[in-house]
């Protein structure tokens, strides 16, 4: 078990952005697949029970970002893969663009703060 | 962007509340979805080398608590309020379920004060709303009536129809029809050989055009063909009949009935659910030239149709008035003897031509009652409210306490409110549903048929909805944010008090009391006017007297034929064993209808330069006065003499002798009946008066009596419509024996209608009856939730106080002291509210005077009764809960705390 001061605690809305980004890269991907990514991308281990991911999914879904249908893996079991839309393509993009100026603020007010 | 952003945010909006109705669907999806995800999980640890269990835990432990995961993903799908919503309605139909007699008294009041409202919209949209059916643009149609000096919209004469029809230009074209459908007798049609009475309209042939409506089958009258006279008989069926009488067969169209053994060709059938402009429904349609007399169509003081039109485009209704008073002055101006002082109304189409503004009073008197009651089902409901609101103060302060919003408190206080009135708002329009149908049962039979449709229709449900949301509202939100305001220290102190909401709970008892006795003021003062009614002599005697309508037309009868064969009527009734004396006359007095006719009387000046006076017009065979009971004082009935070929004879009442012949004896005297002929030509006709009988009530009971009335002999002034009267022995019905009577002597004579004279003479009293059944009912009810209001505070009040009464009986006070000191506030409460009901029904009873015929508004037998009711009503609902108070005993009421 990793201990409490490594883990990284997600900033709200960015589990969103994280997914968004996942699904563009990636392609489709399950929720399985999403978490496995996640946590291989990771250097520290997220806080993320897989379970967490749901919440992000279904806002996602509703914004209708991305979308998601039945197929079969690989190993002939099922799951809800989910594809990112158009309107989730240009979200994705807006969105990073927030992120990054920020990311870049807050990083620059820590510079000056220390 | 923003735009762009609008669009997401709401289209998430609607995905969100389609995620919440599709609950079910989401949950399952959900479900499936974390149980694979679950076992491609388990996949990977299995390959990794985990055994099957192990692999099983190792998944459950990185996917996390499925639980939360799921409760996680539900906030994140629906509206939160939305499912808090459903949360609270859950909970306030489990508390609803757990106090089972709380929620059906509740409901009941409630149930019974929507009801009572939901009726009474339903009427008042049925009779000034609604428009008629399968008629096309109503917004665009209009009634027309004669202004007469002195009344409102009345009627119109065939004459005056015509030359408005002729000269006006704002309107698109205007109909006639009779005043009433015209009983007729239908014989041999169809597969049935009996003769059966059916009721024909008489409308000019633009009347289906103008309404513009469709024929179902064949085709609709001629505009211009059928106004002619002598066209050939045709008529057009209703719908109804169509289907009722003849099962819709289409062959019928073509061929030709019998009515009043004369043959009419069916050219066609209206619209379904046609009946043209009014509440009138007649079976079938003639020609006006065809069914009516030509004297009635050339006579144009006879106001015996009903006209309208429809409005050009672009002509406003105000624009037609004044073309219509202009034509309506000129008429008067060509016809100073029969249109003089008269002139033109035009009014929007109402089902009820001319009677909408006191038929709108009187559903507005109504409406103020039911109003009233649902203000008391509202109170009580308030009332018990914040007592349950009192007792659940712990509860909410804890919550409040551990941080549950104010907002959201109140939200689930009033879920509880809003579920006890929708089930109130429900049961209430199950109710309406047979309160309408007591409502029309209360309505006298009418001498035609009259098809108001009463059903509860979108309007009504609509503004019952409104209602019921509202009154929710009032009665809901004050003890909501009463008990949401429990503050948390004083409340967990346990013995606080709560002095605002007990004040506003005797304010909601004190209302009930006020508003109760109100309601039983105003019933008890037209039970008093019905009484005044009943009691003061109408000038004949009502009871035990049988009635047969008859119209000898149908069977073919003529002036030749006609008096013959009522006379020999007449003995026959007579003959009858269960009849003590009959007669026969046109009219009866204190019923729906009256005749008027102009009389000049040689040598008196008639006032403000009129040529006649008007009176009150009879036509009776002898022995009518002694059926009816109406002493003759002076000269002598009609007799075997007064026939046609004898001296035209008459009988005066006594109020007109003393008008015409003041001081002197009226028998011996001549008054001249004038009528005004087809050709415009006056007709006179002296009658010599043999008698002089007492008045009576001309129209209604409630009238005075007639100040002038005139009867002349059947024999001498044969009328076709006619009334048997038979005055049975020991108040025997005889309703039977005189119809097989008359269909012995003519089969082919329907008997129009048959109902005793007391039932008549009740016509007149309807909206009295109507309001003193609603306000009497209504009032009963209110006076109930009252007493319940006052037992429930006084019960309260005792319960807050049992370690006081347990200590005072302990310190030695007397059963009796508990008892006067907790009657005093019940008692406090119920005076206070009759004080103030008392004022108020002071005041509603001087709006009330025109209904009240004679009786005095602030009757001293009604106010008194009404205050020693309630002043018992209230000691008897203290005294119960001051009773148990007695029964304390100290020792537990200490030990419980």
């Amino acid at each position: 078990m990793p201990s409490k001061e490594t883990r990284v605690e997600l900033l709200q809305g960015t589990l969103d952005l994280i997914v968004l980004r996942a699904l563009s890269t990636m392609g489709p991907q399950h929720a399985y697949g999403l978490a496995a990514r996640l946590e291989q991308v990771a250097d520290h281990p997220l806080n993320l029970n897989q379970g967490t991911l749901y919440p992000a999914l279904v806002r996602l879904e509703q914004k209708g970002w991305i979308k998601g249908a039945w197929q079969t893996t690989e190993n002939h079991r099922e799951a809800k893969y989910y594809t990112i839309t158009r309107a989730g393509t240009r979200a994705l993009e807006s969105q990073t663009e927030r992120w990054r100026r920020l990311a870049g603020l807050v990083d620059k007010l820590l510079l000056h703060e220390s | 962007m923003p735009l762009r952003l609008a669009i997401s945010t709401w289209r998430q909006f609607w995905r969100r509340l389609a995620a919440f109705f599709r609950d079910e669907h989401a949950e399952k999806e959900l479900a499936r979805e974390m149980r694979a995800h679950l076992a491609l999980l388990e996949d990977d640890f299995r390959r990794r080398g985990l055994s099957a269990d192990d692999a099983r835990l190792a998944a459950r432990r990185a996917f996390g608590g499925v639980e939360q995961a799921k409760e996680r993903q539900r906030d994140a799908r629906s509206f939160v309020w939305l499912a808090d919503a459903r949360r609270d309605m859950r909970h306030a139909a489990r508390l609803l379920r757990r106090d089972p007699l709380f929620t059906a008294t509740a409901v009941l009041s409630l149930a019974i004060g929507i009801g009572a409202n939901t009726t009474i919209v339903t009427v008042g949209n049925a009779l000034l709303f609604r428009a008629p059916a399968a008629v096309a643009d109503p917004g665009a149609l209009v009634d027309i009536g004669t202004l007469t000096p002195g009344g409102g919209f009345g009627n119109s004469s065939y004459p005056n129809y015509l030359d408005v029809r002729r000269r006006v230009t704002t309107l698109d074209g205007v109909y006639a029809s009779g005043l009433f459908p015209r009983a007729m007798s239908l014989s041999g049609a169809g597969d049935s050989k009996a003769t059966e009475r059916v009721f024909a309209t008489p409308v000019t042939g633009n009347y289906f055009a103008v309404l513009g409506t469709t024929a179902a089958a064949g085709r609709l009258f001629d505009a211009d063909a059928v106004d002619r006279p002598g066209i050939d008989p045709v008529i057009v069926l209703s719908h109804r009949f169509w289907t009722r009488r003849f099962n819709r067969d289409p062959s019928l169209i073509g061929r030709a009935i019998l009515l009043n053994r004369e043959s009419f060709t069916v050219i066609g059938v209206a619209a379904e659910g046609f009946q043209g402009p009014g509440v009138r429904a007649g079976d079938l349609w003639v020609p006006m030239p065809v069914s009516s007399a030509a004297s009635s169509l050339a006579n144009r003081t006879a106001a015996l149709f009903l006209v309208g039109g429809r409005l050009k485009r672009d002509v406003s209704i105000q624009q037609a008035a004044a073309e219509l008073d202009a034509i309506g002055k000129a008429l008067a101006l060509e016809y100073p003897a029969e249109n003089r002082g008269k002139s033109f109304l035009v009014e929007r189409l109402s089902p009820v031509p001319g009677a909408r503004l006191p038929i709108t009073i009187f559903l507005v008197l109504l409406l103020t009652i039911v109003t009233l009651v649902l203000g008391i089902a509202c109170a009580n409901v308030a009332g018990v409210l914040l007592a349950r609101a009192a007792a659940r103060r712990m509860e909410i302060a804890v919550r409040l306490a551990m941080g549950a919003g104010r907002a959201r408190l109140i939200r689930q206080l009033l879920a509880e409110t809003l579920m006890l009135f929708v089930l109130g708002g429900l049961a209430g329009v199950a109710m309406a549903r047979v309160l309408t149908s007591v409502l029309v049962a209360l309505l006298p039979s009418l001498p035609f048929p009259v098809n108001v449709s009463l059903a509860i229709d979108g309007r009504a449900l609509v503004v019952t909805a409104g209602m019921v949301l509202v009154a929710a509202l009032l009665s809901g939100l004050v003890p909501a944010l009463q008990a949401s305001k429990a503050d948390v220290v004083s409340a967990l102190k346990d013995d606080a008090q709560a002095p605002a909401r007990l004040r506003l709970r005797h304010a909601f008892v004190i209302a009930q009391v006020a508003v109760s006795i109100l309601l039983v003021v105003v019933a008890g003062l037209f039970v008093r006017a019905l009484q005044a009614a009943g009691s003061t002599n109408p000038g004949f005697d009502p009871r035990g007297v049988e009635l047969a309508s008859l119209d000898l037309s149908l069977a073919g009868y003529t002036s030749t034929t006609g008096p013959a064969f009522a006379r020999d009527l007449a003995d026959r009734v007579r003959a009858l064993p269960a009849v003590q004396s009959a007669s026969i006359a046109l009219v009866l007095p204190a019923g729906f209808e009256t005749q008027r006719r102009s009389v000049r009387v040689p040598g008196v000046e008639p006032p403000n330069g009129d040529r006649t006076f008007g009176v009150d017009w009879n036509v009776v065979e002898p022995r009518y006065f002694a059926t009816m009971r109406i002493p003759i004082v002076s000269g002598r009935d009609f007799a075997a003499v007064d026939r046609e070929g004898t001296q035209a004879v008459a009988i005066v009442g006594e109020g007109t002798a003393r008008q015409f012949w003041p001081g002197e004896d009226a028998v011996g005297k001549f008054v001249v009946q004038t009528t005004v002929g087809p050709g415009r030509q006056i007709t006179d006709r002296p009658l010599q008066v043999v008698g002089v009988a007492r008045d009576v009530k001309a129209s209604t009971l409630i009238d005075g009596l007639s100040q002038s009335i005139v009867y002349v002999p059947l024999q001498q002034q044969y009328m076709a419509t006619l009334t048997i009267v038979a005055r049975t022995t020991r108040g025997q019905r005889a309703a039977d024996e005189i119809r097989s009577l008359v269909a012995a002597m003519n089969p082919d004579l329907p008997i129009v209608a048959s109902q005793t004279l007391e039932e008549a003479t009740a016509l007149g009293l309807v909206p009295q009856r109507v309001v003193m059944s609603v306000a009497g009912g209504l009032g009963a009810v209110g006076t109930l939730l009252a007493a319940i209001g006052i037992y429930g505070v006084t019960a309260y009040a005792v319960a807050r106080r049992r370690r006081e009464i347990g200590i005072r009986m302990a310190l030695g006070a007397r059963p009796a002291d508990v008892v006067r000191m907790i009657l005093q506030r019940g008692i406090r409460l119920t005076v206070i509210g009759c004080a103030i009901g008392l004022l108020l029904a002071a005041g509603a009873s001087q709006v009330l005077v025109v209904f009240l015929f004679g009786v005095a508004p602030l009757d001293p037998v009604v106010f008194g009764a009404a205050a020693t009711f309630f002043a018992v009503i209230g000691l008897a609902a203290c005294y119960l809960p001051a009773r148990k108070a007695t029964t304390f005993d100290p020792l537990a009421a200490l030990r419980c705390e």
